[in-house]
Order: C-alpha cells, then structure tokens, then sequence
C-alpha cells in the first residue's frame, strides 16, 4: 500500500511533467506564423495589409496568427534581408507585396509558401517559382500616358523610376516606347533613394510627370507633388495614395488584392498545397481623377476621359 | 341669327388656326443614343438643331436618351418626335412604334456604313472564342447590334450559349467610347464596339491602333438613321426629309455636315436593316419581346 501510494504520487508528478512539457508544444503547433514583405513602406501596400488582416480576422484566424510585418527599404539587400528574417522565423507562410519583394523572396529559393500581391506582368511570370502563387497586375502605361495628355500637351515627360525595382524599369522601358511614338522627349529621374527626390527634380524640365509603380518614387510623392504643383505641370501615378495631389491615378485597388492574398493564405493554412493554388489578376481598377487640382492649376480635363473615372476628387 | 353652317365654318377655321398656332409654338424633341460621350455628341448636334430649325422655323431640339435600354420608353414618356437610333433600337422603333426610317448620315469618306469590331488588347494572346473563356467582356449595350448582338451571335455561333458561365466578367459601358478606353486600359479584356467610334479615336491617337487588335468584323450595318413618328404630320416629316437629304447643297449646311463628320444625308429604308434580322436568329432575339433592359 505504501508503495502503491508512493508509486501514485510519482506517477502524478511524472504525468504533471509530461503535460507541462506538452501544453507549451501542443500550443505551439496551434499557432499559424505569417511573414509579410512590404517593398517600400507605402499607404498603397498599408491598405493591402489592413485588407488582408481584416480577411484573416474575418475568418477567425487572428487568435492563433502570428504575423511578422517586414517594412524594408525597397532595395535588394534590405528586400532580401527581410526574406531571410522570414525564414529563419520558419514562418508558415509568406506574403509579399509588390514586385520586388515577391522577387527577393523567390531568389531565397525558400520552401516555405509564398503569396504575392501586386506583382508587375509580365516581370513577374519571368521569375520561376514552385512555392509561390499570388495576384499580378497588368497596367496600360499607354492608357495613363492618354489621360496625361488629354490635360496638356507634353512635349518632354518627366518618367519617375528606380533602375533597382525591376518592374520599375520595365514600366520605364515600356514608356519610353511609347513615348516615342508619339514623339515625346523623356526626362529620365531615376530615383534610387527617395531622400534624393528634391535634388533629382530641381535640373529636370518637362510639361507633365509620371510616376512609375516604383515603391522609392512613392516614398517620394510629396515632394514630387510638390514640385508638380509649383511647376504647373500634371502628374499621373500607378500606385493609389488616398492622401496625394496626383492628377490622375490608374491602379488596381489595393484592398481586393489583400483580401485574395488572405484567401490564399487562408487555403495553405488549410492544408492546401501552394502549386495547387493558381494564381491570378487583379481586376477591380480605381481610375482617380483630381478635378480639385486640375482646376487650382487651370486644366480643362476633357469629359469623355473624366466620364472613366471610377473617382472624382473634388 | 346666324346659321349653324357658319358656326361650322368658323369652327373647323378654329380648330385649323390652333393647330397651326400650336404646331409653331411646338418644338421638335430628337432623341440622340448615347453612341460616344454625350457631351461632344450633344456639342457635335447643335448645329443640325439649329439649321433645321431656321429652316422648318419650329425650334428642333436635340436630347440625348439616358441609355440605350431606356430608349424606348424614353421615346414614348417624353413624347419625343424621332430619334437618332442605331439598327437595334431602329428596329424595336419600327416594330414597337411603328416609326419611319427617314435617312441617315454618309461618312466623310462616302460610307454609310458601320461594322461591329470585337477586339482585344495585342498582348492578351486572345484571338479567337475559345481563347475568351475565363476573361472579361465589355459589351455596350443589350440594345445595340454593333455594340451587342453581333459579338452574342459569334458566341453563339462558336457553341457559346450561355455567356454569364463562359466569361469571368460581364459588362455593359453604356457607350461604344466606354468599351474601348475599357479594354485599352485592361479593365476589360475583350471589348465591341461600333467601327466608326473605334476609328474614330485611332484617328485622334493612333497608338489604338498599335494596343487593339480586331479579331471579328461583322457585315455592314446603315449607320445612326433618324427615325420620325408616323403619327407626326407627313408633310413635316417629308419636309425633314427633304432639308437633310439637300443640305449639303449649301455652304451652312455644308458646314453642319462636317461637324457631324458627314458628307449628306441620304435616303434610310426599311429593306436598310435586313441584316439585322439574321443576326437576330443566329443570338436567338425576337425583337418584339426581347427584354433590352
């Protein structure tokens, strides 16, 4: 008996051990760890998030959520910098938003899945990845370029970029071509740090701007509005900043693809393979007209062009 | 006393005065489909208001139908005249209201024609029907041949009955200028729209013209036709007739002519929409109870 009563006592010291030791795991294995990469800490990839983690709640998965949100500078090295973080964080799943995060994360070559969200094509079906699924986008840079024009002739085109955002660059390139067809000189302002806008802009001269989807140039849009507003002269940019004097805005709406990036998510988590999730376009385009600012700076925005508006600010 | 003949008499003068009286205060009221954006439609009409006015000395007004599907019903409440309408909304005219084709516009270049284009953007790999599946479409209108019926009819023709399952995406712009910008700036994939809009716009950026291809033509249709009420008195009716068909016999009209991008005007027919009957059938549409809205 008295070794009965011994024995009992160590079985329940030994069973306390087993389960002190098993609840830390067992809900550990419940946690669900999400790795977000923003190129470039801009309003356009802060409103995707803010969709993305209100899909994510919606489905009753913040509880056990962990989500790391990387914010690095929109350059390779920090880009890569925060893939790694995520991986050595051995994070469910990643999401990256934008071109050049998506590709940081593909080159890392990691085997943990990975969503992307407003990815350039055709830049981003280039990139060869097994992991990855996500939404691209496909923008007319002909079509922003039209509604440029329409408010003023543009004899020289200020184009907005960074050499170091591949899909920047393609976005240029394509300009460029287009530009030359209808005879438009090119200010090229290559902007690799927004810090620099300022300084970049002071030698330029042109009749209009255009913003490319580069995340540096949108760290910079205050002072290119800036420097649009004091020179009289349109601006027009990929990217939606609610906040910005941008003339005209052409983008794809950031909250639905936060919403099909957390749908995704949503099935990974569920135990979905990656290479089963098929990746798609973003479809629901906001075109935003600055009607406030055209008429400050005198434009007349001709009205078969505003009647496409999807937004009017006035 | 005077004899009830005389009453009579001066009764029947009466009523011929207040008709006459009436008829000039009146004015004419023309319905305009929305084929491009109304206001340059409206600004590119006013002057054929005008010329038509000082020369029928009624006052001729131009409106422009909120919307194709309205055009019907909008023709009858606000008890318009005529109506600048395309081959279908002339055709639910003709059937539904029993209007007269009176004439229609000949383009600048001699034609009086229009097709209906369906196109894509170059870049999108789509060329043919089975390439549409899974994409999204922009049509104009459910009551427009150019912008609507002839891209159903080539579905319908390449086994496509049931266009909502087929495309990812289904839309109706309201304007043939609407469906274009649309597709251009990808907000659409494929777009129809009427060929004189479309060349239209290539001639004002020809860069269009490098973005779009046109993967399907459809045969000629007579373009817009002015359609006028039988129950409007026929001599103003053939007076109408008669001002547009001469007008480009004189220096001002001449000149309404061109803002209109047309040369004259010339005699429209009912034998003019034939086509559209075969059209019709192959997308399964009897235009009497086809539902427009």
């Amino acid at each position: 008996m008295c070794w009965l009563k011994s024995n009992r006592n160590g079985l329940v010291i030994l069973l306390i051990a087993a389960l002190s030791f098993l609840l830390p795991f067992s809900s550990y294995a419940a946690e669900i760890t999400i790795g977000v990469i923003m190129s470039g800490d801009i309003p356009y990839y802060q409103e995707m998030q803010s969709a993305f983690m209100a899909r994510i709640a919606k489905e009753g998965l913040s509880a056990k959520t962990e989500v790391l949100v990387q914010k690095p500078y929109p350059d390779s090295i920090s880009l890569s910098n925060a893939a790694r973080k995520l991986i050595a964080a051995e994070a469910d799943v990643i999401v990256t938003y934008g071109a050049a995060a998506a590709a940081a994360v593909i080159n890392e070559k990691t085997k943990i899945p990975h969503v992307y969200a407003a990815a350039y094509e055709p830049y981003i079906s280039r990139l060869k990845a097994k992991n990855s699924t996500g939404t691209s986008v496909k923008l007319s840079m002909s079509s922003l370029l039209r509604y440029l024009r329409s408010m003023t002739q543009v004899t020289t085109l200020g184009i907005v970029y960074n050499s170091n955002e591949e899909d920047s660059l393609y976005q240029f390139r394509e300009i460029v071509k287009i530009c030359d067809q209808y005879g438009i000189r090119i200010e090229e302002i290559n902007l690799r740090r927004h810090q620099d806008a300022k300084t970049r802009l002071k030698t330029a001269n042109m009749d209009a701007i255009l913003i490319t989807g580069s995340s540096t140039a949108h760290m910079a849009l205050p002072a290119i509005s800036e420097y649009a507003h004091e020179h009289k002269i349109p601006s027009a940019s990929f990217l939606l900043n609610r906040n910005s004097h941008t003339t005209v805005t052409m983008s794809y709406t950031p909250s639905e693809q936060g919403e099909k990036a957390a749908e995704k998510v949503i099935k990974i988590v569920d135990g979905t393979s990656v290479e089963k999730i098929r990746p798609d376009m973003a479809k629901e385009m906001e075109i935003v007209f600055n009607l406030k600012e055209a008429t400050a700076m005198g434009w007349k925005l001709p009205m078969d062009l505003v009647a496409e508006a999807t937004r009017l600010i006035k | 006393m005077r004899s009830p003949a005389v009453y009579a008499v001066l009764l029947v003068m009466l009523i011929c005065c207040t008709a006459t009286v009436c008829h000039a205060e009146q004015e004419i009221l023309i319905g305009l489909i929305p084929e491009e954006n109304i206001f340059n439609q409206m600004a590119r009409h006013k002057p054929l208001a005008s010329y038509l006015s000082d020369r029928l000395k009624t006052k001729v007004r131009f409106t422009i139908l909120s919307r194709y599907g309205d055009v019907m019903d909008r023709f009858m409440t606000r008890k318009m005249d005529g109506a600048f309408f395309g081959v279908f909304t002339g055709v639910l005219a003709m059937e539904k209201l029993d209007a007269e084709p009176i004439a229609h516009p000949v383009n600048s270049d001699g034609t009086s024609d229009v097709q209906s284009y369906i196109f894509v953007r170059k870049d999108s790999n789509i060329r043919n029907a089975a390439d549409m599946q899974g994409k999204r479409i922009a049509f104009v209108d459910r009551a427009t041949v150019t912008g609507y019926l002839f891209a159903l009819s080539y579905l319908k023709e390449n086994g496509i009955t049931d266009p909502k399952k087929y495309f990812r995406e289904i839309s109706f712009t309201g304007s043939h200028g609407s469906a274009i910008y649309a597709v251009l700036d990808g907000r659409a994939d494929i777009g129809t729209a009427k060929s004189k809009i479309f060349q239209m716009l290539v001639a004002k950026d020809h860069i269009i013209k490098d973005e779009l291809v046109i993967i399907k033509r459809s045969k000629n249709l007579p373009d817009t036709t002015l359609f006028l009420r039988k129950d409007m008195p026929k001599n103003i009716r053939d007076r109408i007739r008669e001002i547009l068909l001469s007008m480009h016999n004189d220096k001002d009209g001449r000149e309404v002519l061109h803002k209109l991008d047309a040369k004259m005007f010339s005699e429209a027919k009912k034998g003019d929409f034939s086509y559209f009957q075969e059209l019709a059938q192959k997308a399964g549409i009897t235009p009497r109870t086809y539902n427009y809205r």
